[in-house]
């Protein structure tokens, strides 16, 4: 009997119109974000390998000037712009400190379209002054991308609702449920049998065009294919989420009507109730720290130490770099005594600084434990950090970046302290930068929550039914 | 028999569980999101005024100095946060509140909330404007899918038909009816918002006007999606079918629409990347007039001028102090630099307000979210505004402290100190943003989509009930 009812089942499913609409739904869907992802890296990648080449070009143009200076001719550049000056090279030739895509960008937008993804870090730059902000048009990053993410999160749900939501109420509404009822099948695992059905379904086509979307994108399988799986896994099991959603309010034996208003009203709880009250939680409980207030703090202790820095320092000579090379001592020592005097204000700076950061660190972690009130916010944030674009990515480049400019100040203070020439030798010894990307994003603990959401919502269905069967209102009512 | 009609309606829909259940989650909803606005927005503003005095106050008591070296210090212009936007925060989350306004360069806003935020901010949060454009419209297709479809299934249709009742006051009646709860809604929270507002007048001018001009922006469109689920509903032969097409033109509209849009004027008309747009600007200046650098040929031609102007032979011979005048016009020149840099910008997002407004045909979200946050300050346009209006004020403090110099010593003087209370003298930066009046005719074409809208869909639903 179990075997005879699949196979009709199946049957009716295949034929079904609705579910050949909601099919091609998914598939345009998915396939548009996925071309969007596409469009999105591929600019990424063309701007870094822009700047790439445009630097080596210009690099190569420093060498030639560098070859010229040594057989004695004169260049036809600004004084100060002169490579043989160490604090030249170091301003006038940054390198480029590019952060290129995961395999796996193209799958969420996250917050890729607020931050910068390469930035060439001066010798006179420090972490205070390396600008990582994109100048994205706000209207953009009001109304967000449509990327893959999108469609799993918001889409695939209410495809599923439509797809499941009269399973129990049609039957019962068209009065084949009493003939059904007749039969020896019971009627749970007839509808957990028609779930599981239209799950497969559903899960089959989702699998198929993630696939195709991956495929686009050049996704590498044999490198990568543990992320792809776990991607999948994901993906699936917060499906199988609103499969079991669906399944407990079929059991609950409402109309179909009622039921589809209860699903989106489940939907609009979790994707659009919860992170955004989540949203404002996180924001009143561990509020921001101040941007002004940290800024006014700043100026304060600017002002003070710049004060004191006219003791050191003629004030002429700090604004007029071009001036220096007047100066009796040779042209390096302005550059002797504004690198000194920029470290000590950069030291107080950077202690305010690290107070608000760690501040926001704090905060982040604490939101962080928010993603457990719905799986939505759980799968934005897996999907996010897959990508690698999720706010702890940019952190963790920012420090890269960061990191590296002290690099980079660290070859050519010595030289200027030595008031050592910079010569085309040591091009070779520049130091590189080489973005490091975090290990392997680990998704168990969120599966896990998800599976546990899944039961815990079956278990409820199954009792609301038990309740309902012992009352026998399930076929009658 | 129109007020039988949306008395009968009514009573029904106050009735309903579902409306009862809908009204208590929004009601507890906005509650919160205005008790949650209202305090930023006070705190916000305290911050404000606190970060302006002690700027000020840092510029003032800068003591002697040159006045080059106090325009390289500079000084910093904060945004103010606007009384509306107690109701709209629009894309006030994605724009930076202070400008660093210095010597040579003109700096772009600084420290925007998104970019401090996680990702959960992205899906948006619970402010009033939230609940008006996306939960009200929900509310309108929960109460009013099945207006029509029910008596269909009931066949009550039948009934109805042999009272003698007109078509169209049988679709008014219930139009008036479905549109009622919301508006009642609606007219509560703007009553109070504008009740808190006149209470914090310390800050900002709120208007009543302004505030009824946005309250009407959204009526229209609830007025929109009232017609459009009567529509759908009295098309479909089931409840079930028109509710679920019903929420599709919703998700459609304002979810989806303005995704896609995004994604297609990013396409069509990208911005540059920072990097970009800053060596753009470099290698401009990089050709013209420096005023650090006196040996570029900008620098002699300029030398030139002045002299032959001035009738003399030597720089020396001048009445100013030429090194600051260089200084001056090597300012004005990167101001236009920058200014034809950020016209491009301008003209791109022009180009990409194009293809929102295109999209706008299929979202009447689109025309008011665009609609909406401009009457409330919190749009694109004025931070633009206000970015303009920070670096005019850039521009001018340049020109004071130059000007100071050139008068008050000698060529090649750079040692020279202006007295402490040169600082004072300079104006303050006071910003006042758009009003209303310019707003709406900067709008127009908008607000003509959003009527065409509810035309189109009103007169479609009337067209669509002639014949039940």
């Amino acid at each position: 009997m179990f075997l005879y009812n699949f196979k009709y089942e199946l049957k009716l499913l295949i034929r079904n119109k609705w579910i050949q609409v909601l099919s091609v739904i998914i598939i345009i869907n998915m396939l548009f974000a996925g071309y969007n992802g596409k469009q999105k890296v591929d600019k990424r990648n063309a701007d870094i390998e822009n700047i790439t080449n445009k630097v080596s070009q210009e690099d190569q143009l420093m060498l030639l000037q560098l070859d010229s200076i040594k057989q004695g001719h004169t260049v036809n550049l600004s004084k100060w712009r002169v490579p043989t000056s160490p604090m030249a090279v170091g301003n006038y030739h940054p390198r480029v400190a590019a952060m290129q895509p995961h395999d796996m960008a193209f799958v969420a937008i996250g917050q890729s379209d607020l931050f910068t993804h390469y930035t060439r870090p001066k010798v006179v730059d420090n972490s205070l002054t390396i600008k990582h902000t994109e100048m994205t048009s706000p209207v953009q990053l009001l109304f967000g991308s449509f990327d893959l993410a999108f469609v799993v999160i918001y889409l695939l749900p209410l495809i599923i609702i439509a797809f499941t939501y009269n399973i129990l109420s049609q039957e019962k509404e068209s009065g084949s449920l009493r003939l059904l009822a007749s039969q020896p099948l019971s009627i749970r695992n007839w509808v957990l049998q028609k779930v599981i059905l239209r799950f497969f379904w559903l899960v089959l086509i989702t699998i198929l065009v993630l696939t195709v979307v991956f495929v686009i994108n050049e996704f590498s399988f044999s490198e990568n294919l543990g992320a792809f799986v776990s991607c999948i896994i994901l993906v699936v099991a917060y499906m199988m989420f609103w499969f079991a959603l669906a399944f407990a309010i079929n059991l609950f034996g409402k109309s179909s009507a009622k039921n589809a208003m209860s699903l989106l009203g489940l939907w609009i709880v979790f994707v659009l109730l919860i992170p955004a009250i989540m949203g404002q939680l996180s924001s009143s409980f561990y509020p921001i720290p101040s941007r002004t207030k940290m800024l006014n703090e700043m100026r304060a202790l600017k002002a003070e130490t710049t004060k004191k820095q006219d003791k050191i320092l003629d004030n002429f000579l700090r604004d007029h770099p071009e001036y220096a090379s007047k100066d009796d001592q040779g042209k390096t020592s302005f550059w002797h005594r504004y690198m000194a005097s920029q470290r000590i204000i950069n030291d107080e700076l950077s202690l305010l600084q690290d107070k608000y950061d760690g501040q926001l660190r704090k905060q982040h972690e604490l939101i962080q434990q928010f993603q457990y009130t719905s799986p939505a916010i759980i799968v934005q944030q897996s999907l996010n950090a897959m990508a690698g674009t999720s706010s702890t990515n940019y952190e963790d480049y920012r420090n890269q970046v960061a990191s590296f400019a002290q690099q980079w100040q660290d070859f050519f203070i010595p030289l200027l302290y030595k008031n050592k020439e910079f010569t085309k030798e040591q091009y070779a010894d520049f130091p590189k930068f080489t973005y490091q990307s975090e290990a392997e994003v680990t998704i168990t603990t969120k599966i896990a929550v998800l599976v546990l959401f899944t039961l815990l919502i079956t278990m409820i269905g199954w009792g609301a039914f038990r309740l309902n069967a012992k009352k026998g209102l399930v076929i009658l009512s | 028999m129109i007020g039988k009609i949306i008395r009968k309606e009514s009573k029904e829909i106050i009735r309903d569980d579902r409306f009862k259940i809908s009204l208590f989650i929004v009601v507890s909803l906005l509650i919160v999101a205005i008790f949650v606005s209202s305090n930023q927005y006070k705190n916000t503003n305290i911050q404000y005024e606190e970060a302006k005095t002690k700027e000020r106050a840092n510029w003032d008591s800068q003591g002697e100095k040159t006045p080059h070296s106090a325009a390289h210090y500079g000084t910093y212009a904060f945004k103010p946060k606007y009384p509306l936007s107690l109701i709209d925060q629009g894309v006030d989350k994605y724009t930076g509140v202070s400008v660093f306004l210095e010597a040579h360069k003109r700096n772009e806003a600084e420290y925007s909330a998104a970019a401090d935020q996680t990702g959960l901010s992205r899906f948006g949060e619970l402010t009033p404007d939230f609940v008006l454009l996306y939960i009200f419209p929900l509310i309108i297709i929960l109460i009013s899918y099945n207006t029509f479809t029910k008596e269909k299934e009931g066949g009550t249709i039948a009934l109805l038909k042999s009272q003698g009742i007109r078509n169209w006051k049988l679709t008014l009646g219930k139009w008036i009816a479905s549109l009622l709860p919301v508006v009642v809604l609606a007219t509560i929270l703007f009553g109070i918002a504008g009740i808190l507002l006149s209470n914090l007048s310390d800050y900002g001018e709120f208007s009543w006007i302004s505030l009824f001009a946005l309250y009407s922006v959204f009526i229209v469109y609830y007025m929109v999606f009232t017609s459009i689920t009567l529509l759908i509903s009295s098309l479909a032969k089931k409840s079930g079918i028109a509710l679920v097409i019903s929420l599709t033109v919703w998700f459609l509209g304002c979810f989806a629409a303005p995704k896609i849009a995004s994604n297609l004027a990013d396409l069509k008309y990208p911005y540059p990347t920072r990097q970009e747009f800053t060596e753009n600007v470099e290698y401009e200046k990089k050709k013209g007039l420096d005023g650090h650098n006196p040996w570029s040929e900008e620098a002699k031609l300029l030398e030139k001028k002045v002299l032959k102007e001035y009738g003399v032979d030597s720089l020396h011979q001048l009445p100013f102090n030429f090194s600051a005048y260089r200084m001056q016009k090597g300012e004005e020149h990167q101001a236009e630099i920058y200014k034809k840099h950020y016209e491009i910008l301008k003209e791109q997002f022009k180009n990409q307000k194009g293809i929102y407004q295109s999209i706008a045909v299929i979202s009447p979200f689109l025309p008011v979210r665009f609609l909406s946050m401009s009457i409330a300050n919190t749009n694109y346009q004025t931070h633009w505004d206000f970015a303009d209006a920070a670096e005019n004020y850039r521009i001018d403090t340049q020109l004071y402290l130059n000007d100071n110099h050139a008068k008050n010593s000698k060529y090649q003087d750079w040692g020279y100190k202006a007295n402490s209370d040169t600082w004072k003298n300079l104006p303050a930066f006071e910003y006042s943003p758009p009003i209303l009046s310019d707003v709406l005719n900067d709008n127009t074409s908008i607000i003509i989509m959003l009527l065409f809208w509810l035309g189109i869909s009103s007169g479609a639903l009337f067209l669509s009930t002639k014949n039940l």
